[in-house]
């Protein structure tokens, strides 16, 4: 990357402190003037190593692990990785479990869609839809946890079904709810298709056609707002996704408005197949017995995350660890478009581009090594960090 | 069902046939594995599926199969539908190299990147081949999902104050 020094032009680093959301990241931005000429990403802030950490745990300690590759779509990594295990083992769950799996994983949509306009609404400096989406994200934050017991992280995954089960005491709280939510979905559609201000922010501003979207190589909602039919709910039906099909949402326009819109559209069919499944849910066990050694295979397994299509590649050498575990996150496809999409746009629009795509670092990134050092003198290694760690709860408990 | 069939044929006949050296597997309903004899056959299969527009290169996956095998094995996952086409190829462990796809796919470019960084591939002809997620400092020779990847190694290549 070579950096532009001529008198016209000035390079700007945005980040690594939350250049958009409050994730890290880093951006140099080539500008002259105020328009952008040239733009560059840096990943791998909060990346983890989980690939990799992968391979020296159980099979069931991994759950519990991806589970926490991203702290708003933690769900829908853990589905994916026992629906490919479950493949792997050729175990087949109950109807039921796979219902449960799809409702978790709607709600789980609710609140990541919820929580990203919020902070789109906020990047904008509309702190007043913020704070509304913010307080009805509430909504369904009850409910996941009237459901789980935990806001994030639900853990309703185990190998082999799921944990909770919906008994027909909550199903009148979760309808009351999702018909509030509804409600409130009208009123943000009319919102950000009238408000003259945030349109001034979002109309034709970030615009991609379909042809650069799918050149971008974009996914999930950001490629649909572009009118990429491309939704992996309705092209290979995971769980129960045949028994309770999804509708498309897609928008032509292709810019920071049809993203917005084509998000808020999304909630209606996740409203729609929640109040189905809540009045057909099949019966059935909600576990069935899994091996602890998953025999010998590869399988590939994709799903639509809230953020787009999320990859997963499992291969099983026969033990009781997995040989490879590949993830591949919608966010990383989408985030080459911002930078293209950056140039030629003022730098004041670059967060809302970058917001736009509804960026998750921690799905980015998923390795930083185990040692942890600081400016001093002072470097924490793994077995400190784990003793720090429980000498603190000794002496929290004592 | 029909559909993820009829992909899968025309895709195993693209390769089967006009790539007579490619072998051909069907590990999984809708799956669709063909292994290449050489990188040399890459760009020209990667082209072909373009033309024929099947799929689009959904992601890339590096695998260690040891290291006694004294090779590295990459796939190239293509979705279309319900189907996923997979090319395999094996490069050697001591500096493997592959062409990049960037020309044909430019959404390719991430996925490169991450490869060569974890695994130790070369992949020639990419526009920025710098460190995507690993950081700055991290030396050159240690390639973090290769099984023979070594911690304490590591450690002795970081000292004190040099963050």
């Amino acid at each position: 990357m070579e950096e532009h020094k001529t008198a016209q032009s000035f390079t700007v680093p945005i980040g690594p402190q939350h250049p958009a959301l409050k994730e890290p990241s880093h951006f140099r931005i080539t500008v002259d003037g105020e328009i952008v000429k040239d733009a560059y990403v840096r990943l791998g802030y909060a990346h983890r190593g989980i690939e990799k950490a992968t391979e020296s745990r159980t099979w069931t300690q991994n759950l519990y692990m991806l589970e926490r590759i991203c702290g708003i779509c933690s769900h829908i990594h853990g589905m994916t990785y026992c629906l490919a295990v479950e493949r792997l083992a050729q175990v087949q769950v109950s109807a039921r479990a796979q219902a449960i799996r799809v409702l978790f994983a709607e709600l789980e949509r609710i609140h990541s869609h919820m929580l990203w306009f919020g902070v789109t609404a906020h990047e904008a400096g509309f702190d007043t839809l913020f704070m509304y989406s913010w307080r009805d994200r509430e909504t369904v934050m009850d409910i996941l946890e009237e459901l789980s017991g935990n806001r994030v992280n639900y853990s309703a995954n185990i190998l082999g079904g799921v944990k909770f089960d919906v008994d027909e005491s909550r199903v009148e709280s979760i309808l009351d709810g999702i018909n509030f939510l509804e409600e409130r979905t009208h009123y943000y559609l009319e919102v950000v298709s009238t408000d003259a201000l945030f349109l001034q922010r979002t109309h034709e501003i970030g615009t991609m056609n379909r042809r650069e979207a799918e050149v971008l190589g974009t996914v999930g909602p950001t490629a649909r707002a572009s009118g990429v039919n491309r939704d992996i709910r309705i092209e290979a039906p995971y769980a129960a996704y045949d028994q309770f099909p999804i509708q498309i949402t897609l928008d032509d326009s292709g810019d920071l408005k049809a993203r917005v819109l084509v998000r808020l559209r999304e909630l209606f069919e996740s409203y729609r197949v929640i109040r189905q499944i809540l009045k057909n849910l099949p019966s059935g066990d909600l576990t069935v017995r899994m091996p602890r050694r998953i025999q010998q295979g590869e399988t590939v397994l994709r799903v639509e995350a809230p953020r787009g299509e999320l990859f997963y590649f499992i291969r099983s050498n026969g033990s009781d660890t997995p040989d490879r575990i590949k993830v591949r996150t919608p966010t990383i496809c989408n985030m080459m478009s911002v930078i293209k999409l950056a140039v030629g746009h003022q730098l004041a629009d670059v967060p809302m581009i970058l917001a736009g795509i509804d960026p998750c670092f921690s799905c980015n990134d998923r390795m930083v090594m185990i040692n942890q050092s600081n400016k001093t003198s002072h470097r924490w290694r793994w077995e400190e960090l784990r003793q720090h760690g429980i000498n603190y709860y000794q002496q929290r408990t004592a | 069902m029909n559909d993820t069939e009829k992909t899968l044929k025309t895709a195993s006949q693209l390769l089967e046939q006009w790539m007579w050296m490619t072998e051909v597997t069907r590990p999984e309903p809708n799956r669709l594995d063909a292994r290449l004899k050489t990188s040399d056959d890459l760009i020209p299969i990667v082209a072909g599926l373009r033309v024929i527009r099947l799929g689009y290169l959904c992601a890339i996956t590096g695998l260690d199969p040891g290291l006694e095998s004294g090779e590295l094995e990459v796939l190239y996952h293509f979705c279309v539908g319900e189907a996923v086409i997979t090319l395999r190829l094996n490069v050697p462990r001591q500096d493997g190299c592959l062409p990049s796809l960037c020309e044909i796919i430019p959404s390719a470019e991430v996925f490169e990147r991450e490869l060569q960084e974890m695994f130790g591939i070369r992949i020639e002809g990419l526009r920025n081949p710098s460190r995507l997620y690993l950081p700055d400092d991290w030396p050159e020779d240690v390639f973090p999902l290769r099984k023979d990847f070594d911690q304490d190694k590591l450690r002795s290549y970081v000292t004190l104050g040099d963050c």
